[in-house]
């Protein structure tokens, strides 16, 4: 074993850049960490090479524990993403460097810097400065000079991301070809798919710090345990499936037994349904269709690609089917097919056609879960607080963490029990007692970062309200009121457009809540041009689009006047339940000062409140 | 799919054509000339006259004048060992402002530039205050058996401290430009510290590092106010170059004062050729 990582941790000040990863890398593998920016997969090659250190875990190079060694006593050959080729010496003094400070004897070291160039095809150019290279040549330079004094492990981070697209592939295989000559461990970081795919033994996928699923190419391509694996590589549209005594359905198709899904008992439970571009088929005529048919669909465009044919589709959701991305504005479902020229020869298929839609392969996989952290403290009603434990224990793909807040450890412990007690058997939630002066500030730490995606407490004082619109980094449902059902949302879009983010993340609860939903928009009663209104018009219809292709009962409604005030007004004459406005939600004339109308809402309603911040999950 | 919105038309209007005024770039460039010739040929070309105005004697007789090649001796000792000092510290100071954080890291920051803003003047003073007759520091200096107020010590001091901004603004941003990345390189291939600083981290800073040094060396040859004050201009002792100057207008030896002026002159020419020089060294080596 080349490399060995285990329970690496690693917290920036605000949040967790490596989350508990584990992770074996064989002898002269090339393993590929891929992910997006942000996702921490630097931070792992930094680790390794000792110039971070982690929190906790350590790690092995060659069995030899070296988490607590400087970079110098690793034996770790680095590039970095821009090289950081010495400018001041030449290639051939960047290419020694290493083998210099381990004292080698200068024909020795002449002697591998000539092979070294020779292997990265820059025989002769030893002299030359870095100012005089291209940027494939720095690259390549800069793998030499990592390679140069015989590393136990090469890590490169992003070495082709400061390239032109053009000589990418080229110098892939370049790298390739060096790997397998030299037969080093090699662990290379990239966002880009292609380069994983082209290059790796193994990929190991990161999100948000933690490593998500390790596997071959074709494995993690094929067959993904989650939904974000399944969109990050490659095309993929996600559909609502059931997984019915180990048959998979699709609304009311039924598409066979389930593959490669752990079963995990539930009888009758939601699962993602993953097609692939070439998973799926397209034919004029039902019949002409060789594949289970998923329904019909509208094709948007064809385009012919050579040795593919990649169409692009509009399906009408069949009953109780809906995708798992809320695509905004369209209640239809953008599909993409691939298929070959030969098969639209047979049967032609036109932009602008109305087509069927046929399912050839497909991939089963469990649901994301939803983390949700309830906070529980004083002033949380025992009835509101049994009434939400119990919506809960109903949903499905739902993590709850329950938070016990109190100033003193045995008052939080309280807070504790007497929400384990009202909490329904069966489900495995995570319970919590945090101690600190406000409970507050408690129930809002360790948040910002990919572990939590709805906080849910009760505060009827406005100022409490207030406080928590204006402070939660993410999405936030206050309770207030005594209404148990939750049956009507309003959605408030106002000063501008109908932000994404709140109709995605309100739809999200709104179909859990299996609620009718409103979508209002506020105009401005002075100011704002007549000409808007169509606008707006346009805008709320895309929304209620949104919520309808998610499943969700909705109509829209346009008031005049102050937005708060409208908001709350409609709220009362429409008797909903719950609220729900966006974070951004800002206004305040030219000149005034700027009004956070989200918490202004929060604090003056009478009824539950769900703030909408963050980025999208 | 909703219809996209009719597009309103702009009603669109040429562009005035640019208005042409030849004579303006001639006018502009001919203020800053007669500007620049007011301010600063005028003064040189009266400076040289009254230099040369009696040939090359003055110059003989100034160069053997002991009092005179104390004076300058004194101005290059003084130069010499300012620079080195704000080397050394300064590289340090800009090290350890821009690579570390710790609390009054701000304050640090904004003290560097003190002596950019004090007079010199008060610096003399400061010293006096420090290592005169009843100074806080006095006892101290006399028990190492030296002198400071009035004296070579002091007005090292104070040159010193007048000069201390040079070096560590010149290299800050140059640290930060070059960043680590360099150093982490050096570091994975086997490097130690000491290493990676001769051998990555100084010649990376090398070239903002000489520039700021030139800049230290030619405000030390001419600073006046504060070896005046923390020296006292003793003839002979404590009198620098430009204190000379001083004293010889002030006793109307003019061909004398302009025959020093025009050496000290001179040096600070060289001085402003080689700081372009290193400048352009610098800027390209960014």
């Amino acid at each position: 074993m080349s490399i060995q990582l285990d329970g690496l941790n690693k917290r920036f000040a605000d949040f967790a850049a490596v989350d508990d990863v584990s992770l074996e890398i064989l002898d002269g593998e090339l393993f590929v960490l891929l992910g997006p920016s942000g996702s921490g997969k630097s931070t792992v090659l930094r680790i390794i090479a000792g110039l971070i250190q982690p929190d906790a875990g350590r790690v092995r190079l060659h069995g030899r524990d070296v988490t607590r060694l400087p970079p110098q006593a690793r034996n770790v050959g680095m590039v970095f993403q821009n090289y950081s080729l010495f400018r001041h010496m030449t290639v051939g003094e960047n290419i020694e460097f290493g083998l210099e400070v381990r004292r080698v004897a200068r024909p020795a070291r002449r002697a591998r810097r000539d092979e070294l160039l020779e292997l990265i095809d820059m025989a002769g150019l030893g002299d030359r400065y870095p100012a005089q290279l291209s940027g494939g040549q720095m690259q390549r330079v800069a793998v030499a000079r990592a390679l140069a004094f015989d590393p136990s492990v090469l890590l490169l981070d992003e070495p082709f991301g400061a390239l032109d697209v053009r000589i990418r592939s080229q110098l892939r295989r370049s790298l390739k070809r060096i790997q397998r000559h030299m037969a080093v461990t090699t662990v290379l970081v990239t966002h880009d798919q292609d380069e994983a795919f082209e290059l790796a033994d193994r990929i190991g996928v990161i999100d948000h710090g933690r490593l998500l699923e390790v596997g071959s190419p074709e494995q993690l391509y094929r067959r993904p345990r989650t939904e974000f694996v399944a969109r990050f590589l490659g095309n993929a549209v996600l559909l609502n499936g059931r997984l019915d005594a180990g048959v998979v359905r699709l609304g009311a198709l039924e598409l066979g037994r389930a593959g490669g899904l752990d079963e995990e008992g539930d009888s009758d439970s939601g699962v993602a349904v993953m097609l692939r571009p070439e998973d799926l088929a397209v034919a004029s005529r039902r019949e002409a269709l060789d594949a289970p048919t998923m329904g019909p669909a509208l094709v948007r465009a064809v385009e012919f690609r050579g040795a593919l044919a990649r169409l692009e589709v509009d399906l009408e959701p069949p009953p109780g089917v809906r995708s798992l991305d809320a695509d905004f504005g369209a209640a239809a479902i953008p599909i993409e097919v691939v298929m070959l020229p030969s098969e639209l020869e047979r049967d032609p298929v036109r932009a602008g056609a109305r087509a069927w839609l046929g399912v050839r392969a497909y991939h089963v996989l469990p649901r994301t879960v939803r983390q949700v952290q309830l906070c529980v403290h004083e002033a949380f009603q025992q009835r509101a607080l049994a009434g939400v434990l119990r919506r809960m224990g109903e949903m499905e793909n739902l993590a709850l963490r329950v938070l016990g807040l109190g100033d003193t450890a045995e008052r939080a412990s309280e807070q504790l029990e007497r929400a384990r007690a009202a909490a329904p058997p069966g489900r495995r939630w995570d319970f919590e007692a945090r101690v600190g002066a406000d409970w507050l500030d408690e129930s809002l730490r360790d948040l910002p970062r990919g572990n939590v995606d709805l906080v849910v407490t009760q505060a009827e004082a406005p100022d409490v309200a207030d406080r928590l619109a204006r402070l939660a980094p993410i999405p936030v449902l206050i309770l207030k009121g005594a209404r148990a059902s939750m049956e009507r949302a309003l959605l408030c879009t106002a000063a501008g457009e109908p932000g994404k983010l709140d109709v995605v993340v309100g739809a999200r609860l709104v179909r859990r809540l299996r609620a009718r939903a409103t979508l209002l928009h506020v105009v401005r009663a002075s100011g704002e041009p007549a000409a808007a209104s169509d606008l707006v018009l346009r805008h709320l219809e895309m929304g209620a689009n949104t919520l309808r292709g998610q499943g969700i009962d909705c109509d829209t409604k346009v008031r005049h006047g102050d937005v708060v005030s409208e908001i709350l007004a409609e709220a009362t004459a429409g008797e909903y339940d719950l609220i729900v406005v966006g974070g951004h939600l800002a206004g305040g004339r030219r000149g005034e000062a700027e009004r956070d109308l989200a918490a202004l809402v929060a604090a003056a309603a009478d009824r539950s409140v769900l703030v909408v911040r963050g980025p999208l999950p | 799919m909703p219809e996209p919105a009719p597009r309103a038309r702009l009603k669109l209007r040429r562009p005035p054509p640019p208005r042409e005024w030849p004579w303006a770039k001639w006018l502009i460039v001919g203020t800053v000339l007669s500007y620049l010739g007011v301010l600063v040929l005028w003064p040189l070309l009266a400076v040289l006259r009254g230099a040369f105005a009696e040939g090359l004697g003055p110059f003989a007789m100034v160069f053997t004048d002991p009092v005179v090649l104390r004076a300058f001796g004194l101005t290059v000792g003084i130069a010499l060992i300012a620079v080195t000092v704000n080397g050394v510290f300064g590289l340090i100071i800009a090290w350890v402002l821009v690579r570390d954080s710790f609390p009054g890291r701000a304050l640090l920051n904004g003290v560097i530039d003190l002596p950019f803003v004090v007079s010199p003047v008060i610096v003399g003073y400061m010293v006096l205050l420090l290592f005169g007759r009843d100074g806080w520091l006095t006892p101290l200096a006399n028990a190492l058996g030296t002198r400071v107020a009035f004296a070579l010590p002091g007005m090292v001091l104070a040159t010193v401290f007048v000069t201390l901004p040079f070096v560590t603004r010149e290299l800050m941003p140059v640290l930060r430009e070059i960043g680590t990345e360099g150093e982490d390189a050096a570091g994975t291939l086997g490097a130690g510290g000491w290493t990676v600083f001769r051998r990555i981290t100084l010649p990376g800073v090398r070239w903002g590092l000489a520039y700021g040094l030139v800049l230290t060396l030619a405000r030390a040859l001419g600073e006046f106010g504060a070896v005046l004050v923390a020296g006292g201009a003793v003839t002979g002792r404590t009198e620098t170059a430009t204190l000379f100057i001083y004293r010889s207008l002030d006793e109307r030896h003019y061909t004398e004062a302009y025959a020093a002026a025009v050496t000290l002159g001179a040096v600070s020419f060289a001085i402003l050729f080689g700081m372009e020089l290193v400048r352009r060294r610098r800027d390209a080596s960014r």
